[in-house]
């Protein structure tokens, strides 16, 4: 007899998309890449700083309100208590509501959450929060101890979050409650630890999810210019990223492992790895070989201007990622949220969302998943290859504006048809 | 003299971005519905630890009968990765088991105990 279980993580996957959607989104970052390298402006428009426009005062009023900040940092707290108390006193179940709140309202909700309200993250942060009420209650300023090295740059971040898609999707282990809790407790003991030591610039450059969805930020309308709140373009936003050592990295694991998780489920490597004595040892290798390749190839096409350029790739990271997750974010994360009002797994329903029905709406439209998605991917490349240009264009000496671009954008093409291809293949 | 804009280039830019999408896009209307209707059914041969298909891709439609026939030498469990996610037990020997898949996707059906992926049902 056939039981049906509860849902859990890891249902079904996406269809592959339509040969022709592929290849239309294949067609059309082509066109758009030699486009904009032959009709764009000339003179770079976005500047590392540029004012934007103020942001309607009424709004400006309420974000920068002591009353709105205390709010928000109340909620981060709450919920990061609510998923501690569900992995410490929770049970080993599939349905215990912290894998939902860990892989996916956190990893996968930060990307619209930052994208449509900008650093989501850094105002929900409950390290920062630890952080200033640990210096307020010893009376010092939220400097830390000593000076964050600024050498360091994203690298922490960056291996944060290697650490984080090692133990999602190679590991074996991100379905067991023991090993994912304890990743987390080392996480959340490296965070208090090193905002201690740090101060407050150590949560924006090695908190691996902060400086995840403060990148995604960049893309979205909201901005600061000499403090005040300020609403830009995505593309005038996106050129104000500082380029820091290490971004290429956090781009490179970000971009690498979704590709990964889009390869190792395919029956290619399947049927490679399946019959391995080792299949682990080829997963851990396929995963540092994507995000190797991934940020070699961008720091090959794009030296000696590496770090200046890194922001341009940050669009078609974000496309792609949104098309590889949007359904798991939509139905995984509805279930998580009617998961959240039983920590414990004892039938309980405290916020009264366990009524709701599971939904599977999304999947069950698939060519409007995949046009959606292949529109993502689309966009993301657009925006990234403008955004380029205009870099390139204030880099580059002015003979070698066209030709200087051309293995940026070639490596742009393939990046963003390697991502259609396993949108299609797996 | 008259300059082009800047403007209009992105507009030019926008407007080919639009067609060029948007064109093949209206062409692929008429898609196939996957499976024929007629029941699915799939062997698998498990012993001595070897699985047998090992990642198999197979069409499937949408509230279609899908037919497992499973030969075994010990007990164990399938997981089909559907949403909602099926799971059932094997006995040792032989055996039959069917299951009907509500939404569309691909799902991974995996022996719980080995963790290989026997078949990949592409749910139409």
């Amino acid at each position: 007899m056939i039981e049906v279980l509860t849902h859990g993580i890891g249902g079904a996957a996406d269809l592959p998309i339509p040969p022709q959607l592929a290849i239309a989104g294949a067609a059309a970052a082509l066109t758009v890449s030699f486009a904009v390298l032959a009709l764009a402006w000339r003179t770079p428009r976005y500047g590392a700083d540029s004012p934007g426009r103020p942001a309607p005062r009424a709004l400006a009023a309420v974000v920068d309100s002591p009353a709105f900040r205390i709010a928000v940092r109340a909620l981060g707290l709450a919920l990061t208590g609510w998923l501690v108390w569900a992995a410490v006193a929770g049970q080993d179940l599939r349905i215990n509501p912290f894998f939902y709140m860990f892989y996916i309202h956190l990893w996968v909700g930060l990307v619209p959450a930052s994208l449509a309200f900008g650093p989501a993250l850094k105002a929900l942060s409950p390290w920062r929060t630890i952080a200033a009420g640990i210096s307020r209650a010893a009376g010092t300023p939220g400097r830390g101890l000593r000076d964050y090295p600024e050498r360091w740059g994203y690298w922490p971040a960056a291996l944060g979050l290697f650490a984080f898609v090692w133990l999602e999707l190679v590991s074996r282990l991100a379905a067991d409650l023991a090993p994912t809790r304890l990743w987390f407790a080392c996480y959340a003991g490296a965070m208090i630890l090193g905002g201690a030591v740090y101060g407050e610039r150590f949560f924006a450059r090695a908190d691996p999810f902060e400086v995840y969805s403060s990148l995604l930020a960049r893309l979205s309308i909201w901005g600061r210019h000499e403090g005040r709140l300020v609403i830009r373009s995505p593309l005038a936003n996106l050129a104000t990223q500082p380029a820091r050592p290490g971004l290429v990295a956090v781009v490179a694991v970000l971009f690498g492992s979704t590709a990964f998780d889009s390869f190792h489920d395919s029956t290619l490597w399947l049927n490679l790895t399946q019959t391995s004595s080792t299949p682990t040892l080829w997963n851990n290798l396929a995963l540092l070989g994507f995000c190797t390749l991934t940020g070699g190839l961008f720091t090959l096409a794009t030296r000696p201007y590496v770090a200046e350029l890194a922001h341009s790739i940050v669009p078609i990271v974000a496309g792609y990622i949104v098309a590889h997750y949007l359904t798991y974010l939509v139905e995984d994360g509805w279930f998580g949220l009617i998961l959240m009002s039983d920590p414990l797994s004892d039938g309980s329903n405290l916020l009264g969302t366990g009524d709701l029905s599971p939904t599977y709406w999304l999947s069950s439209q698939p060519t409007l998943l995949a046009t959606t998605k292949v529109l993502a991917v689309v966009t993301g490349h657009v925006l990234g290859v403008i955004a380029a240009h205009d870099r390139a264009i204030a880099l580059l000496p002015r003979r070698r504006q066209l030709t200087g671009q051309l293995p940026l954008l070639v490596v742009m093409v393939c990046f963003t048809v390697g991502g259609l291809y396993l949108l299609f293949a797996s | 003299m008259r300059k082009t804009s800047p403007a209009r280039h992105r507009i030019a830019l926008a407007a080919s971005v639009f067609a060029l999408v948007c064109a093949p896009l209206t062409a692929c209307g008429g898609e196939s519905d996957g499976g024929d209707g007629g029941p699915v059914t799939i062997d698998i041969t498990i012993s001595g630890g070897e699985v047998s298909p090992q990642g198999e891709r197979v069409e499937v439609g949408v509230g279609e009968t899908i037919t497992f026939d499973i030969t075994a030498d010990q007990a164990g469990g399938l997981h089909l990765h559907s949403s909602p996610e099926h799971e059932f037990d094997y006995p040792a020997g032989e055996s039959t088991h069917s299951v009907v898949i509500d939404n569309p996707g691909v799902v991974d059906v995996e022996d719980h105990d080995l963790g290989i992926v026997i078949v990949k049902l592409e749910v139409r």
